[in-house]
This record gives C-alpha cells, structure tokens and sequence, in this order.
C-alpha cells in the first residue's frame, strides 16, 4: 500500500469521512417533498384495475344481471361465496338468486368471480373502506352487494373492462347477451342478436 | 335379444375372436361391437348408449374404423363378428367424433348458468374433451318448456334426441310412457300422444338423460352438482332396499339421485339382474320430509291437556320418574313397547334389549307384525327360516313367477322392475292371481283375476291340480311318502269345480298354472299384501310351501316362496328379535339355550316365557288396565288400525303414554311424552331389505334442531334409568350385534340360505295338514254385493309419505272410492258423485271416482289416508297363531246417497 | 426437554487454554434464551432457541411452524387454477415469484406452451419483484443492523413499485397475476412508461444505498467475517439463491436451466468470495442493477401477440366468446366447476425467485386436484443451516443471520 493511500485511509478514519458522504445524501434530501400524505384527508388515487369490496351489476334497465349459475361459489379458492338460486316465477326458464351471501372476511380478493361469472353480474370496485366493529355486518348479503354494485357502477365497469371482462362499456351493449332467453310461445321471434 | 350379449343363461352363444387395436379379443357372437370395446376396458365416447337397454346409435359418437371400410362405423349398433379388426383410436377418429359434438353443440341453446345440468353434463365433457371452440352456424330451437307434468319439466332446447330416456322406460322399466314426436321442426321427446306426463314416475329418465332435457320440478334451479355433499345410503320407503344419493346442501336435501345414471353406462348387462340402479318414484322424489316444516324439532310433554315444549334435560328427568315409578308400582309387566320398521336394525335391537332388560318385560312388538310375520312364522315353521330365501337374481332368472296377492309394481316397484326383466330378458312366464287389475299383470304371460278374498281358495285349487296331474316330483316326495300321503288325503275333498266358481278361476286354469309351476326349472311363488295380510295369511304361506315342496321346489336353488315387506326394515325387525316370539338372530324366545345365552351376553335377567305379548295383545291390555305405560317408537296405531279395535280408548287409559317420531302423529297427540327423533338421513346404521341384504344407512345431514336419533334417546333413557349403556354410536351397537349375530353383517350380501323342511315334513306335518285344507264354505250371505280393499299405492308409503309435499302433489288425498268404471255405470254413477258406503261396523258417505286398475266387483280406497276414515269400516280378524290383524278387506254396500 | 440437563451443567476451565487459568474459578452455567416468536426482528413468528455461552451462541435451534396453514394441504382441496391465491401467501413479500414458479411446474406438468409476449411479461414483472424483494431485505436488514435511514429508502423505491403492481394486477402484495398459460393482463401504455421512468430512476437510487453501507464501519463490522459458510458446507445445506453465490458458487437456475425470456437476456450472475453477510449483501444490490438490466432488454425486445395460451382444455376463453358461444361458454364452466384434466405423474420445478430457488413438486392422479403438492421453499432450507452459520457469533448477530437468508415466515412455515 502506498504512503499515499494510507494517508488517506487514516485520514477517513480519524475524520469519519463516510459519516460526511451519507449526510450528503440525507441533507439533499431534505429539500425534496415528503412522499408521504395524510390518509384520512388525501386519498390515494386508485386505479381501475384495483380489485377492492365486491358488487353485484344490474343492467342498464335495471334487471339483475345475475342468473344464479352459482359458478362463482365454485370458483372461489377461499369459499366465501354462497349462492342460493330459485326458478323466477313471473319469467319462464329464468333462474335468479334468491339469496346471495360474499362473506368478505373470508375473501381473498383473487377476482376468480368476476373471472368466473358467465354474466358479468360481478365486479370489483374501488371500495376498500368497510372496516367495523361488528363481523356479522362483513357477511355481504344480496341487498348490500347490490348496493355497492349501484354506488360503485362505474367503478365495476371499469374494473371489468381493465381486466378484460368487458370490452367497452358502450360496445358491451351490443354483444351481451340477455340470459337466458325465455320461451314462451314456439312462434316467438328469435332476439335480435342471435337472427 | 338383439344385439345385446345373450344373458339367458339357458342359451350359450359362440365365441368368436377378433382384433381390436392389435389385441386378439373373444367375445361372445352377436354382441354389440361396443360392449365388446368396453370389455377390453377402453372407453369410447357415447352418448346415447346406457347398458341396461339395446342399442339406439343416435349420438354418432361411438366411431371406430373397420378395416376393409373407408368410414368410421358407429361400434354400438355393429354386431360383433369374427375376424374383425377395429381401431378405436386415432386423429380421423378423433375428428369425426369431434364431428358430432358440433352437430349436437350447433343447435343447443346457451343454457349452461340456468342449466341443473351443468357440470353433470355428458355434452359439456364432450364439447371440453373434443375441444370444441368457434362453431359456425349455431342456432337454437325456441321451444317452449313442457311443464304439464306434475314431477318433470321437459326442456327439448338442450335435448339431444339421444332416446336414452325413452329407451329406458320402453326397455327396462316397460312402461313406454315417453315417445319421439316432431313438433316444430325439432325431433321432441314428448310423453305418450303429447299429453302431460302420467306415468309411475320413477325418474329413470331423469337419472339416464345425460344433458339437462328433463329436470326434476322439486329441485328446479335449486342447486348445482358442485355444491352438494352427495351421501350414498339406503332408501326407506319400501323393502326393496335400493340403494340412493341423498344430495344436501348444509341442512336442505336438495335431491336424490339413484346409481343408475348416464354417468355409469358401461357395465356388463346380466349384472342388471342384481338390480339396475334405479329408483321409484318414493325414493327420488319422496325426499321432502327430510327436512320438512313439520319435523319434530323440540320434546314435547303434557302439561295440563296441552303438550309444551321443554328441553331435552327436563324431559328425561321427568320420564324417567314416571317409567321408574310405574314400574316400582305395578311391577314390570305393566310396561310394553311398540317398534317402527322403519327404524335401523342396530335401532330395533337396542328397543328390544330396552325392554327385555331395561323395562324386563317382553311385551314388545313392531311393525312386522301387520302381515310379514304371517310369512316369517309359517316359513320359520314348515323350513325353519324366517325369510325370503331368494335374492333379486334368482327372481330375475326365474322361468315361473307365480304373484298371487300382489301388487308388487305399486308396493315394490323395483322387484317389479325385476318381474319385467324376467319377462323381457329370461322369457319367464309370469301368473298373477289378484283381485285388482295389476300394472304386472298386463304384461304377464297369465294373468288371471280372482274373486277378492279367495286367494286361499287359489292354492287350494292349485295344490290339488298339481296332484290331479301328476305334476308331483316323485324323488322328493318320495323322501317323506307318510307327508305326502297326509296331504293327498287332506286335498282328496277339495273339489276344483266348487272352487272354480268359488274363485271365478276356470279349471283349467288351475291346471295350466300347475303345470307352469311344476314343469319350469326355476319356479318363485311371490305372495304379498293379498295374502300375508289378509285372514288365514299363516294358513295359505304354509299351503304355498306344500305346493312348492311336493313340485320339488322347495330347497331347490332360483325357486321358493317368498314374499315382499312394505316397510324397509320388516326382515330386520324380525331378525333384531323386536317380536315377543324371537330373540335376535330368530332364536325363539322360550329356547332354554338362547335364554341363558342372551342373559349372559346382556348380563341381565330375562322375562319370564309367557308373559310376552304382540301387539294385539298389547292393546288389549292396555284397554284392560294392565299396561299403564307404553312407550311406542314411530308407530302409529290409532292411524293404522280401524275404529274397531278401540285403539283410543286404550291410548286414554295408559298412566304413561311415550311416542318417539319424526312428527306428531296422531298418536302422538294422545301422548305424555313425545320425544323428536331423526329420519334416516340423520343417523348412522343398517337396514336388512328383502332379500336378505344387510345395507348401510348413512347419514347425510346433521339431526334437524334438538332431533336426536332413536338410538340415542334409548341409550339416554337406559342410562337415566341406571343402566350402565356405553354406546357412543350405531357403530358400537354394531360391535355388539356382530359378536352375538356372527355373520349377520354379510358385507351387503345376500346370505344364501337353503331351506330345510325335512325335519318338519317328517314329524309334524301330519298331523296339522288336514286341518288346513278344510274347507269352511264360502259365505256367500254377507249380503253385501262389494268387496273394500284397502291398500297401497305406487307414489306412497305407510303414513311417512303424506308428509312429502311432492308426493302428495302427485297422488293427493282425493277422498274418494275407486271404483271399475262398469260398476259405476251399472249403479248409475257419475265420476265424482257420491256414495254411501256401509259395512258391517258402519257407513260413511264419500265421493267416487273411476280407476281401471280396479276389478268389477270391487272397490278401493288406499290406506295412506284417513280422511274420510274408510278404515274405520273394517272389521278386524286376528290369526289365531300369529296374531296377526287383517283388516285391509270387507264386503260392502255401495249406493247413491 | 433436552436442554433441562444441560441447564445445570457447570463448565470446567479448560486446561488447554492457559490465559484461563489466572482467572478465578467461577461457576459458569449455558444459558437457555428463547429468541422470538414474538419478536421485532424475526421476520414474522420465528423462535430459536439458543443456548449461550456468555454472548456466544454454542447451539441454536430454530422452531418452526407458528405460521403453519396447511397450505400444500390447501392445494389439494382446490383445482390447480385456485391454488394460485394460495400461493400469493406464502412468501407474502414477493407473490409474484410465488405465482411464476407455481404456474411454471403446472405448465411443465401440462407440458403447456407459453407464447413469447407472456414470457417477456413474466420476466419483466418477476425482476420487477426481484427488486422488491431485494429492497425489502436491504431495509430490513439495514433496520436489523441499526441503520434506519436505509430501510425509509429503500421502501420509498418499493412504494413505487407496488403502486404499479396494484395499477396492473389490482392488489400490491396478493397480486394472482400469473395464470397457468400466461398472464391475466397486458401491460397498458402507461405502465410501460412508469416502468421505463422507473428504470431510470433507480439506479442512481442504489448508489444511494450503497454510500449509506459499503464503506460504514459499523456495517461492515457487522457484516464482515460474520456467518461465514463455506461453498462446500452451502451446497451441502442445499443453500440457493444469493446465500449459496456468497460463498462463490456460481449456481443460478436462470443461466442453468433458462427458463423463460432470461435465455433472451444478457446479464451476469455476480458471485462473492468469502461467504460472509457482506458478500451477501453485495450479490443482492449487484442483482438489482442486473434487474434493471434485464427489464430493459425485456422491454425493447418484447414483440406484441397474445398473453395467454390458446389451450382451449386448460385455458380460460376470452370473455366475449362466453357471452355468446356455447363451446366458451362450457369451456368456462368445466375450468371454473372441475378443473382440467391433468395427466398423471410428478413434477418438480425450480424457479430461481430472489430468495434462492423455490421449487413445486405435483404429484398429479389426473382429474382437476393435486394429489400432493409440496413446495420447497427456499427459506426453509435457508434456516436449516442456521445452526451451522450461527455457531459462535455473537447475540446480537442471530437476527442479522437469518435476515441475511431473506427468511419469510410465510413461505418458511407454509
């Protein structure tokens, strides 16, 4: 080692020279903003594909889109969902859910039902903030899904479009499918889409 | 039988051999090319193929290439030959498969999420295996749905005109109630001449249809197959013992399917004789009650002529005291108890050691004792066996069915199924003797109608015939020629013509049905409810028996007399020994050996001999103060039995009245106690079924609210009462049973059992044959011109089925008479008018309706219904040595009223 | 236990150690320390047990299993599509690695295809959670040492990162993006141009970590000559990762069994000498200015085409296709109700997360389920040579041990 650089060692150590260089970097920034926000009064920007609090979708007529399939039940990996499904009477063929229950405790926010969900009727939202201090009120039933459906309707739609469920949410219009197509008279006009 | 493998076992086909997919296989000749395929174990796809029926070749599916052929041909409908060489595999064949989804797939509607199908669909696995994606030229048909039928809702959109539905119940159900009709521009299965369903409902094509084209209207759009616990367990309807999946969801049964099913369509055909699978109508879709509104769900105890619900604690303190006092008071005889057969055998067994050992008194009876003990103790008595000694496959393969007294596709609908595939398959020949014109019957190759109650003039005629014609089989009588001698004097006065006009059966009949008996080599004698249940039913199963024992039938391996049991657990009931004559295993009660062997096992002193009481007796007493208390287990006496006996009066006299049911039956509203007990679904244990078969019981949900299941209440009662019972459950029971029954538990088969009548043949039967065959004249003075039968129908069961909204939406209580449409019109009757009708002990004034299932001459009301209380009509007439009641048939006078 | 004698076991002066002699002699007894589970530095629920000598550790004895939740039980529950949530909580600190490696053993179960556009994704978003990975462990085990500072930098560069996680796949952490066949969804126009901001952003970013580490003399002391293992000790412990390329081994399943589109990448595999804690930490901060270099190269290289493969027995059909074809349509039902059909046999297959190599091993039956699923997780393997590496280091390096394997209780107890 040459004289030089053990000078210069020394002198580093005796003056705690790596102590100066680090504080440089701290002092700099000190001139920066903070990266950090006050939660409750600023929100975070959330984005579209956030999958939050589950709805469920009514078209735009107001029909419920689900039809009770129950394929959501069996897709989702923590079992949280239950489907009760009954025929509607007033409407031939059509089954509905007469009772749906997300238990949102249990949820693990996968998206596997909105994935799963042959209608669309579910969907995701940006809706994180349901914290409480009684449990049995985190056991989503159909009323307060489809609340949250309805208050957060542009979030699902845009939900579903990010994560490609749902092309566009004008275009979807055009394809969906009205499900199932109830039969009343064998001389009924087949629906539009489907002539 | 067409393309089928030849199962007659009386025919042997050639083997031939030929290559499939570089394999030398053999087979047998004309089989269908497909089962030969299958055999080898290789599965072709097929949609409309199901190996309980002949081939149909609609799906396309089943294609293999044929050497020497440029096209694939369809396996299921080419006849297997010599030399073939087949290849089932391959890209071409994959692609024409593939071919035929898409056809199907073109015109089935986008139905999936509604669809009861759905993920129980053989298009669905057909559409994902061939990997079918982008059809072009989909279209869909817009049929409405079919919803006329009370049970099955058709939806010909998803159907894929595979006719496994019609095939089933045209081949193997022969009722052909479903057939093919094209209705706008669609091939359509429609019920037979496009009217709404009406048929036995059984659901086979339900269970058989592999796309979602019929659905069940009880569990419509109620579940999806992925959420259901599926438990497979044993029906409780009737003694056929069929095997079902109760499907639950949490505490809801949501449906019931059988084995039989598209999901399992190979298998080997002759093993159908052991039973196809399916079920009827009871047990598909009498499943409501399970989980019904009207369940018991908390004890009930009478508090001030009023029953209040208590908790289970209190209750069994307060009935213990009670049982404890009544018996410090009065002493142990003043206890008895009642048995449902509808309970587990490791139930029945435990009941009657509750009271052997607990209460110490043998007067205890159950259900068996209102017709199958008529044939338990006549057959115990002449072979020494309490059973039927033939299985469903010996009565499968039988050449000769005699049914006298049976209406066996009303009460045991899948014994009939095994009738029918005697008839189609085996060519058996078939005589029915019955007073009503039976669904077998009009199949039959001879059916005869008889005069009602004249059933044992029947056997008379028909014992005496086989003598006349010398049909005797000369070896086996030979070995007891004094016997025979015996009964040659007893018949030598029975005259056929007397008879003849007596039962309204030509002479010649008699000799034809004789001859059919005695000529075939497997011949059954199945006699049922027209006999077991009816007077003198010990007296005619024991002429039976000589009929077939001097035929040579007795002992011989495919023939026998048996019978058929209502409830499912008749047999166990017996064999549990819940009868005051048997111990378990059908020791006799008065046995020294059994006595000091079960007082061992039980460690406990047993009741005198001769204190024992059935249930005639028991009510008896009951009404003549000695019984204060009686402790009845989902029996219901005063509903079953006619005004007649006095059944109330009794019930009101009892210090103690205890009733343990699922519901609150009418007895049970006369009770001080009612404790809720689980149905079958709940709890755990066996049922022993006709034939002899011990199955399983499973339990599928957990008990409905404070329900508890029977055996538990009993071991809770026993141990209150300071009996130190360890069992913690049915399986510990079991254990029990097992180290006293050895062999009892036969893995669910069938014990083979063979008769023995030697020992009764040569020492008692001399003496007791003439009294039998004396001939006490018609009395033809009871001046009443119809006969009343009371009975079962095909859509219920006992009492137990009234409370299964589904079948009371199929067959409801209409309170009317069933009458021949010629009589009606004869007395100037309109359907629905009313009637008079009187008996001896009454009349009461109902209306009447036509039904042509009922003989000129007679009339019928069923005894699941007491509304109007035509039961109460009936007189009752105990057999003297099995006091066993009758009171199912009486002569009455109908009238305009 | 076993510990109960040796509690009262005094300790002779031992004769071979002369300067021992001139001290007086003393009672000296081991003592018995329970290290955790509730404990700030034991990276979620871990206990040791550790048995001193003074401020020496002669033995310790990790104790696993407070986060245990039957999670390869779980799989077998579940058809292979719904394990993918699953895995998300193993190592809960970096679920996409968890999800690639998971997807990849069902693919090569499946012998399935992924197209190229899915591959360059996978790479991109798996070095992107390389670098949270690495950031966190930076931090932490900076906190672990002393040194705040670090750790607030350090998670400030990784907020930025897990914001665009929740932009692509909707959630930060749980992220089930990955799908067996490809991924769920694309990269949008403005996730690229985070991405690309990002990359120029960070490096600069790592100098900056490193001028608060590589020349502290607290850190080095710290680090330096600390947990030293062999290479040959490493591969018999069946280390991975950058704990086995601390001791010089060049091993990583990236350049030796290439697995997606790092064959297409150029990057070096940076490799320590002495096996200590430096050279570890080393390895991890070279690897981040690798995975800035490897997402570059995936980003200029990656070609537009489909994200998931065409498989219809195995992959989902796009929606629209649903809505209005019946063969979608069942296509969706038979994968979401049963699964799909997976041939029989046994799989394992490594991926190197930036952990070490965590590998799934299916035993498959056929039908829609797992027969048994076992994962190897490199943490857990990591802590087996704990033993090994602590043994006469001092207390208060016992948590900067096993910080130094990157230990996640999570994945570690499963």
């Amino acid at each position: 080692m040459s004289v030089a650089a053990l000078t210069k060692k020394i002198l580093h150590a005796a003056l705690f020279y790596e102590i100066w260089d680090a504080m440089k970097v701290t002092f700099r920034h000190m001139l920066h903003r903070p990266m950090t926000f006050q939660y409750p009064r600023e929100q975070r920007t959330i984005p579209d594909a956030h999958r939050g609090a589950l709805g469920l979708l009514r078209y735009d007529d107001g029909r419920e889109r689900c039809v009770g399939c129950d394929l959501c039940e069996a897709a989702c990996p923590s079992r949280c969902i239950k489907v009760i499904s009954a025929e509607d009477m007033t409407r031939p063929l059509q089954r509905y859910a007469s009772e749906f229950y997300i238990d949102i405790t249990k949820c693990v926010f996968c998206g596997y039902c909105v994935e799963a969900c042959p209608v669309n009727a579910l969907a995701m939202t940006k809706m994180y903030e349901y914290s409480t201090h009684d449990k049995r009120s985190l056991l989503f039933d159909k009323k307060r899904l489809y609340d949250i459906g309805e208050r957060h309707l542009d979030d699902g739609k845009k939900y579903l479009y990010a994560h490609n469920q749902e092309k566009n949410v004008e275009q979807s219009r055009e394809y969906r499918y009205y499900f199932p197509q109830s039969v009343q008279k064998s001389t009924q006009p087949p629906p539009k889409h489907l002539s | 039988m067409g393309l089928k493998p030849a199962t007659n076992p009386d025919v042997e086909a050639t083997t031939i051999e030929l290559n499939i997919d570089g394999k030398a296989v053999t087979a047998k000749d004309g089989v269908s090319l497909y089962d030969v395929i299958a055999m080898t174990g290789k599965i072709i796809p097929a949609m409309c193929y199901h190996y309980t029926f002949d081939p149909f070749g609609s799906c396309g599916m089943c294609l293999v290439m044929q050497e020497g052929k440029k096209a694939p041909v369809r396996s299921c409908t080419a006849k297997a030959a010599a030399g073939m060489v087949i290849r089932t595999e391959g890209e071409d064949l994959f692609l024409a498969r593939k071919k035929a989804v898409e056809k199907h797939l073109s015109v089935h509607p986008l139905d999936c999420p509604v669809c009861d199908a759905d993920g129980h669909c053989e298009l669905q696995d057909m559409a994902f295996q061939h990997g079918v994606t982008n059809l072009a030229n989909a279209k869909q048909k817009f049929i409405p749905e079919d919803t006329r039928s009370p049970v099955l809702d058709f939806n010909m959109n998803r159907c894929i005109a595979c006719a496994e539905c019609i095939n089933v119940c045209k081949d193997v159900l022969m009722i052909d109630a479903l057939q093919f009709m094209k209705k706008g521009g669609f091939n359509q299965v429609v019920a037979k001449g496009d009217l709404a369903l009406h048929c036995e409902f059984c659901g086979d094509c339900l269970a058989v249809c592999p796309v979602g084209a019929i659905t069940n209207k009880f569990s419509k759009y109620l579940y999806k197959p992925w959420q259901m616990k599926k438990t497979t367990t044993t029906c409780n309807y009737c003694g056929d013992g069929c095997q079902l999946y109760l499907e639950t969801k949490d505490e809801e049964v949501v449906r019931v399917t059988s084995p039989l099913s598209w999901k399992n369509k190979w298998g080997d055909r002759s093993e159908t004789a052991k039973g196809h699978g399916g079920l009827c109508v009871r047990g598909r879709f009498g499943f409501e009650y399970l989980d019904s509104q009207s369940r018991l769900t908390q004890p009930l105890v009478r508090e001030g002529g009023q029953l209040v619900q208590k908790p289970w604690l209190e209750t069994m303190h307060l009935l213990v005291d009670r049982l404890t006092e009544i018996k410090r008071k009065y002493g142990a005889d003043a206890i008895a108890g009642l048995v449902t057969a509808r309970c587990t055998n490791e139930e029945l067994y435990l009941f009657q050691k509750l009271m052997r050992t607990g209460f110490g008194t043998n007067q205890l009876d159950s259900s068996a004792r209102y017709g199958h003990m008529n044939f338990v103790l006549a057959s115990k008595h002449a072979v020494g066996l309490g059973r039927s000694p033939n299985d469903w496959e010996d009565l499968t393969k039988a050449k000769a069915i005699i049914l006298i007294g049976s209406n066996i596709s009303e009460t045991n609908p899948l014994t009939a199924v095994r009738i029918k595939e005697a008839i189609r398959v085996y060519k058996a020949q078939v005589v029915t003797l019955d007073s009503a014109i039976t669904n077998v019957a009009k199949l039959a190759s001879h059916p005869f109608l008889i005069k009602p109650g004249t059933e044992g003039a029947v056997i008379d005629g028909l014992v005496k015939a086989t003598i006349d014609q010398d049909l005797v089989d000369e070896e086996t009588v030979g070995r007891h020629p004094q016997a025979f001698e015996a009964l040659r004097g007893a018949v030598a006065n029975v005259s056929l013509d007397q008879l003849s006009a007596q039962t309204a059966l030509p002479i010649e009949a008699f000799r034809e049905i004789a001859s059919i008996f005695a000529e075939s080599p497997r011949s059954i004698i199945l006699c049922a409810e027209g006999i077991v249940r009816r007077a003198n039913g010990y007296q005619n199963v024991l002429k039976l028996m000589d009929l077939a024992w001097i035929t040579g039938k007795l002992g011989r391996t495919g023939c026998g007399v048996d019978t058929v049991t209502e409830e499912p657990n008749e047999q166990g009931a017996v064999d549990m020994g819940a009868s005051p004559e048997f111990f378990p295993g059908q020791a006799r009660f008065d046995d020294p050996g059994a006595r000091e062997r079960f007082a061992k096992a039980w460690e406990a002193s047993l009741p005198p001999v001769g204190s024992g009481a059935h249930l005639i007796e028991i009510l008896k007493r009951c009404k003549g103060g000695q019984i204060k208390a009686l402790y009845i287990l989902g029996e219901n006496p005063l509903a079953t039995l006619p005004a007649s006996m006095e059944v109330r009066a009794a019930l009101e006299r009892l210090e103690l009245l205890v009733v343990q049911d699922p519901f609150l039956t009418d007895t049970g509203k006369l009770a001080h106690f009612v404790l809720p007990a689980c149905t079958y679904a709940e709890k755990d244990g066996t049922f022993t079924n006709l034939e002899g078969r011990v199955l399983r019981v499973r339990q599928a949900m957990d008990p409905l609210g404070e329900s508890l299941p029977d055996w538990h209440i009993m071991t809770a009662l026993a141990n209150a009462m300071g009996y130190r019972w360890e069992y913690q459950s049915a399986n510990d029971i079991q254990a029990e049973i097992m180290k006293l029954l050895p062999g009892y538990y036969n893995l669910g088969q069938p014990r083979k059992v063979v008769p023995v009548p030697g020992q009764y043949l040569s020492s008692g039967y001399a003496a007791e044959v003439k009294a039998r065959y004396q001939r006490t004249p018609p009395s033809g003075e009871h001046g009443r011109p119809f006969s009343l039968l009371m009975g079962q129908l095909l859509v219920h069961s006992g009492k137990l089925s009234t409370q299964a909204p589904g079948l009371i939406k199929i067959a409801p209580n209409t309170g009317k008479l069933r009458m021949n449409i010629r009589d009606m019109e004869r007395l100037g009757l309109q359907d629905g008018a009313k009637v008079r009708l009187t008996s001896d002990r009454g009349s009461l004034q109902l209306g009447v309706q036509a039904d042509q299932s009922i003989a000129p001459g007679t009339c019928f009301f069923p005894e699941h219904f007491n509304e109007p209380p035509v039961k109460d009509l009936m007189t009752v007439s105990v057999d003297a040595t099995t006091g066993v009641p009758s009171f199912k048939q009486i002569w009455v006078s109908v009238e305009q009223a | 236990m076993a510990f109960e004698d040796q509690r009262t076991t005094v300790y002779k002066i031992d004769p071979e150690h002369p300067e021992s002699e001139s001290l007086p002699t003393l009672r000296t007894e081991e003592l018995l320390l329970n290290l955790g589970p509730q404990h700030p530095s034991t990276h979620g629920v871990l206990k040791v047990i550790l048995e001193l000598e003074g401020e020496r550790l002669v033995k310790s004895t990790p104790v696993m299993g407070y986060l245990h939740r039957g999670v390869e039980k779980l799989a077998e529950d579940g058809t292979y599509h719904q394990f993918i949530p699953h895995t998300d909580r193993l190592d809960y600190v970096c679920a996409m690695y968890n999800n690639f490696a998971y997807c990849r053993a069902v693919e090569k179960l499946l012998n399935l295809q992924v197209p190229e556009r899915a591959e360059y994704l996978r790479t991109i978003v798996a070095e992107v959670q390389r670098i949270i990975g690495h950031q966190f462990w930076l931090g932490a085990q900076a906190l672990d040492i002393g040194a705040m500072t670090v750790f607030f930098y350090c998670f400030r560069d990784r907020e930025i990162l897990l914001d665009w996680f929740d932009e692509l796949c909707g959630a930060r952490l749980t992220t089930t993006w990955y799908r067996i066949g490809g991924v769920e969804r694309d990269l949008t126009p403005s996730l690229i141009d985070k991405l690309k901001q990002f990359l120029d952003y960070f490096p600069p970013k790592i100098d900056e970590y490193q001028v608060f580490l590589e020349k502290n003399r607290i850190w080095l002391g710290r680090t330096k000559g600390i947990a030293v293992i062999s290479a040959e000790d490493a591969v018999n412990f069946g280390l991975s990762g950058p704990v086995l390329r601390g001791s010089g081994v060049d091993y990583d399943l990236r350049k030796y069994e290439p697995y997606s589109a790092y064959p297409k990448c150029e990057f070096s595999v940076p490799v320590g000498k002495n096996g200590d804690t430096y050279d570890r930490y080393w390895i991890r901060v070279m690897e981040l200015y690798e995975s800035v270099k490897i997402i570059r190269q995936c980003l200029e290289q990656m070609q537009e085409g489909p994200i998931m493969a065409d498989v219809p027995s195995v992959t989902l059909p796009p929606k629209e296709r649903v809505f209005t074809n019946l063969e979608s349509m069942i296509q969706q039902f038979k994968l979401f109700s049963q699964g799909f059909d997976a041939p029989p046999g046994e799989i394992y297959c490594g991926t190197e997360a930036h952990k070490g190599e965590l590998g799934f091993y299916i035993v498959s039956t056929g039908g829609g389920k797992p027969y048994r699923l076992k994962i190897r997780a490199p943490s857990f393997v990591h802590m087996g040579a704990f033993d090994h590496m602590a043994r006469g280091y001092m207390i208060s390096d016992a948590c900067t041990i096993f910080g130094t394997y990157d230990v996640v209780m999570g994945e570690c107890d499963r």
